[in-house]
Formats: structure tokens, C-alpha cells, sequence
């Protein structure tokens, strides 16, 4: 019954990982920016939604603060960070500086604002019930598997038959040969980071929900992002999706087996296995990149 | 009776990174001509196109379509004025399907989806090789049908200023040759200007009007084709 509980717990936490890593791949596949501060959009999303509902603002006005603060973010980083630096030749170096700068001026700003404690947001929807002898599951939990179901099937079909969808795959296949089209790379880019950061939300709103949030998580998120992405063939949606997935259930069957501060420890020792075993990763195609 | 200029280099200079590559280079297409540009490598062949197509800005000089005034503009605005580019190696995606290709580019010019059905079918059958590969993803064919693939997509916006950056490349002589029958017949059924860069020179001025040779970043030769036929006179322009 543990297992079966554990297993339960798994597909919640690694539905959200799937949506939040699939968001950062998505970025990352098509623009190459190592956009790190995609933890930090996660916060600023979590923490709207969160300060709406303390306001009494209601649900539906929660997710619309939430989803377009996230948006927003991802939107302006792109915009006056991620731009300029391409523009000057940056590095991969120094795109990934500034992302990582931004994102601990985000975790200092939300944590002066809201304290660095665990805050959570109660719902009714939240509280566990028990739906067999010895088995807990909180509403919640079904909604966040449906949730990232419903967004990748959207997600989905918008790739394979949406025009920008091809202008994705075709950013990140050669950004030169999107110009000789007749494309414009920087708005294809700016939807990369819209998409991706909307991506972000119901992870979000639901983690503030279930397990509650801190102004540190951002790292958290990250690591799992940029794991998923790894593990599941860099650039491939489907193999971040599976990963993401796989990296909640690991997460939560290895309490089976040893103490709750070691989940992240769990994380590392997959994403080193497939960097020894499996470069490419689940999905990936030659790791020539 | 001279033919009109439809697109003009006027002494433009550009390069990369503050190095010039092409210098102070002139040079015009005209109206219902195929005009043949040949260098050695590095010469700055595809820097000229680059610049003529707006994806390279120009450090001095002008460009002018149809006697307007395009320095500035970007891809976009020129491929808008009915100019199309080939660009040289491999100019499609190569996760993306044929067929998705082909209709991102037609989405990208702009054209009514009532008409894309129609725009492949006519560049099917100038093309009609291509029919065997529509659904496969373009990574997993050969160099020369990637280039038959580039060729059709540029052809499916139907410009008027076709702009080709060695097109043969990848492609068997024979091939090469098949190919450029039906475009040089496209050419003057339709009054097309096709500006054609190629190191396979002999095939290329066999369907030429005109030819130019470059060498250096420089302008250093402006004829007939036939007059560069005879090899010796290649030769001493090299
Ligand atoms: N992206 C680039 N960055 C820097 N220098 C470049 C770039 N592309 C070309 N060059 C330089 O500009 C010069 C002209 O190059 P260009 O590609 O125009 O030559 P080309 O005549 O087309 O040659 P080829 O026949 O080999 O295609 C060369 O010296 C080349 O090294
Ligand atoms: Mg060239």
C-alpha cells in the first residue's frame, strides 16, 4: 500500500516536473539560451498566485496574476538580458551568468517581500482523503495529473500542426536559414519564452498548494528542469516529459528505501547515469550538438 | 532596346566584424535575365547575395529594387518586393517534413492558404522529384534532393528576382543539368531575373545572359558568356 501511495505522490510531483522541464526545454531546444532564471519565473508565479489568494482576490484572478507575471518575466529577461548579450556575441558563458544572477536577485526580492519561510495556500482541494483502506490522496493530486495532461495535449498539437510550431523546430534546427524564409527568429524566439513560461504555472500554483513554496525553490525547480531536459535527449518535448515524470516517481518510490533529504541526491544519481550511460538521453537524438 | 534594371548593387561595401569582404561593388540585374556571378572561393560571392537579399547591412553603398531605395530593409521587406533566395548549402530544416516546409515558407510569405495547394502542385511539377520524398523529414535526405527541396520552396513564393547561391552543390553533374533546364525554361516563359552564383561554370553560363567575375571582395570582369567560354580567358580572370 506504501508503494502504491509513493507511486501516487510520484505522478503528481512528476507531472509538475514534466510541465515546468518541458517549459525550459522548450526555451532552451529552440533558442539554445540557457535560460536558468526559468526557476525564477516558477517563484514569481507562485508567489502572485499566493499573494492573490492572501488578498482575497479569488482563484481565477490568482492564475491570471500568475500567468501573466510569468510571461511577463520571461518576455523582458528575453528582451533586455538574453538579446542584448547575443546581439554583443555573448557566450553561452555569459548568458548563463546572468540568468543565474537574475534568478538570486528574484529569490532575495520575493524573500524580502514575503519572508524566506514556507508559506503555503489551503484549499479544500487540498486536504487528503482516504480512497482506500490505507490511501491517501488529496483532489488536488488528480488535478495536477489532468492539468499537464490537458497542457500537453495542447502543447502537442500546437507543435505539430501550428505554424509557429514549425517555426520552433525550425529556430533551433538553423536561426540563418529562419531569416532567409522570411521569418522574424527574435519573435519566434519571444513565443519560445512565452510558451515556456506559461508552461511554468500550474506547477506553480499547485506546489503552493500541496507541498507550499520558499523563495529558495527556484534552485530546486531548476535542477529537476535541467535534469529532465538531460535525461530525455535535449531538444526532444516527449523525452522531457518522460523524464520529468520518471524524476518524480524516483523521487518519491526511493522514500521506500532511504530518508526524505536525500530525494534530491536520487535526481543526481540518475541524471550521472545517463550522462555516463546515455549521453543522447531517453529520446535525444546523437549527442552531437 | 535595353531591358530594365530590376535590382542594383550601387558601390556597396560589407563585411563581417569591421573586415570587409566585398569592396565598393557595382553591379546590375536586369528584367528577363540570367545573370551569371563566378569567383574563386572566398571571393565574395554569397557576402554580395546576403547583402542584396537584406541579411548582411551594408558598411557603404546602396541597394535599389525596381529603383527604390532597400538598403535598410530587412529579408522580409525584400522578399515582400517579389525576391526569393537559394541560399547556398543545405537551406532546409532538417526536422522539419517537406511538406511542412514548403507551407511554413508560404506561411512565411504570406500567402492566402486557398492558394497553397495550387503553388505546390505548380512547383511539383517543375520539380517533380519531389514528389517521392513530401512526408519525410528533410535531415534524412540526400544533399542533392535537400537542394531540390530549397529550390522548390524559394520557387513557391513565385518571385520575380530569383537570387541562387551555387545551387549545383550536392548535386551529379547530370542532375544538375536536369535541374536547370526547366528553371532557365521557368525563367523565360515567366520573365523571371535569376541571379546564379556556381562554381560549376560551364553549366552555369550555358544558361546565362550575362556573366560577372569576382575576385578579392572586387568587380573585376562584366560580359558575355560566350566570351568566357574558351577556357584561356577564365583563366587569365582568375
Ligand atoms: N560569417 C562570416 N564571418 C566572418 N567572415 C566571413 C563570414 N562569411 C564569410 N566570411 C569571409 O568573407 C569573405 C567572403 O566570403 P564569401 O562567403 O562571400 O565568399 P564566396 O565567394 O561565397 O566563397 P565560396 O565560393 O567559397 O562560397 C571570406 O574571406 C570569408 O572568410
Ligand atoms: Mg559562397
Amino acid at each position: 500500500m506504501l508503494a502504491l501511495q509513493l507511486t501516487i505522490t510520484g505522478l503528481q510531483t512528476g507531472a509538475l516536473y514534466a510541465l515546468t522541464a518541458v517549459g525550459f526545454s522548450l526555451i532552451f531546444g529552440s533558442t539554445r539560451i540557457f535560460h536558468f532564471a526559468h526557476g525564477a519565473t516558477f517563484i514569481i508565479a507562485a508567489y502572485l498566485f499566493y499573494y492573490m489568494n492572501v488578498s482575497g482576490y479569488g482563484l481565477i484572478a490568482g492564475i491570471a496574476a500568475a500567468t501573466a507575471g510569468a510571461i511577463a518575466f520571461g518576455l523582458l529577461l528575453n528582451r533586455f538580458v538574453y538579446v542584448p548579450i547575443q546581439r554583443d556575441e555573448g557566450s553561452f558563458f555569459t548568458v548563463f551568468v546572468a540568468s543565474f544572477g537574475i534568478g538570486i536577485v528574484v529569490q532575495n526580492v520575493v524573500g524580502m517581500i514575503f519572508g524566506r519561510g514556507y508559506v503555503t495556500v489551503s484549499t479544500p482541494l487540498s486536504f487528503s482523503v482516504e480512497i482506500m483502506e490505507g490511501l491517501y490522496v488529496a483532489p488536488i493530486a488528480w488535478i495536477s495529473m489532468l492539468c499537464a495532461a490537458v497542457f500537453f495535449g495542447i502543447l502537442w498539437g500546437f507543435l505539430k500542426y501550428s505554424q509557429m510550431g514549425k517555426a520552433l523546430r525550425a529556430l533551433a534546427d538553423n536561426p540563418e536559414l529562419v531569416r532567409v524564409f522570411g521569418l522574424n527568429p527574435r519573435f519566434i524566439a519571444a513565443s519560445a519564452f512565452t510558451i515556456g513560461s506559461i508552461l511554468v504555472v500550474p506547477a506553480a500554483i499547485i506546489s503552493g498548494a500541496t507541498s507550499g513554496l520558499n523563495p529558495a525553490m527556484g534552485h530546486h525547480v531548476m535542477l529537476i528542469s535541467l535534469a529532465a531536459t538531460i535525461v530525455g535527449g535535449i531538444g526532444s518535448v516527449p523525452g522531457t516529459l518522460l523524464a520529468g515524470l520518471a524524476l518524480g516517481l524516483a523521487e518519491s518510490l526511493a522514500l521506500l528505501y532511504v530518508d526524505s533529504q536525500w530525494t534530491e541526491a536520487v535526481t543526481f544519481a540518475i541524471l550521472f547515469l545517463f550522462i555516463i550511460i546515455r549521453p543522447s538521453g531517453l529520446l535525444g537524438r546523437s549527442a552531437a550538438h | 532596346m535595353s531591358k530594365s534594371v530590376v535590382l542594383a548593387a550601387h558601390n556597396i561595401t560589407a563585411g563581417y566584424g569591421g573586415h570587409p569582404a566585398i569592396n565598393d561593388i557595382s553591379v546590375e540585374l536586369r528584367e528577363d535575365e540570367v545573370l551569371c556571378l563566378i569567383g574563386h572561393n572566398g571571393a565574395g560571392k554569397s557576402t554580395l547575395m546576403k547583402c542584396l537579399f537584406g541579411l548582411l547591412a551594408s558598411e557603404a553603398g546602396s541597394i535599389t529594387i525596381d529603383g527604390e531605395e532597400t538598403t535598410k530593409e530587412t529579408a522580409r521587406q525584400v522578399a515582400d518586393r517579389g525576391v526569393a533566395m537559394v541560399p547556398e548549402g543545405r537551406g532546409v530544416f532538417p526536422s522539419l517534413s517537406v511538406r511542412d516546409i514548403f507551407s511554413l515558407g508560404m506561411h512565411a510569405a504570406g500567402i492566402p492558404k486557398k492558394e497553397r495547394a495550387d503553388r505546390v502542385d505548380w512547383v511539383l511539377d517543375i520539380l517533380p522529384a519531389i514528389k517521392e520524398f513530401m512526408n519525410r523529414p528533410a535531415g534524412t535526405l540526400s544533399g542533392g534532393q535537400q537542394q531540390m527541396v530549397s529550390i522548390g520552396r524559394a520557387l513557391l513564393n513565385r518571385p520575380r528576382i530569383l537570387l541562387m547561391d551555387e545551387p549545383s552543390i550536392g548535386l551529379a553533374p547530370k542532375l544538375f543539368q536536369d535541374l536547370l533546364a526547366p528553371i532557365r525554361a521557368l525563367q523565360q516563359r515567366e520573365k523571371l531575373s535569376i541571379l546564379l552564383v556556381e562554381q560549376n561554370v560551364r553549366e552555369a553560363l550555358k544558361i546565362s545572359d550575362r556573366a560577372v567575375v569576382m575576385k578579392s571582395g572586387s568587380m573585376i570582369w562584366e560580359g558575355m558568356p560566350e566570351e568566357l567560354h574558351d577556357n584561356e580567358r577564365l583563366m587569365e580572370l582568375y
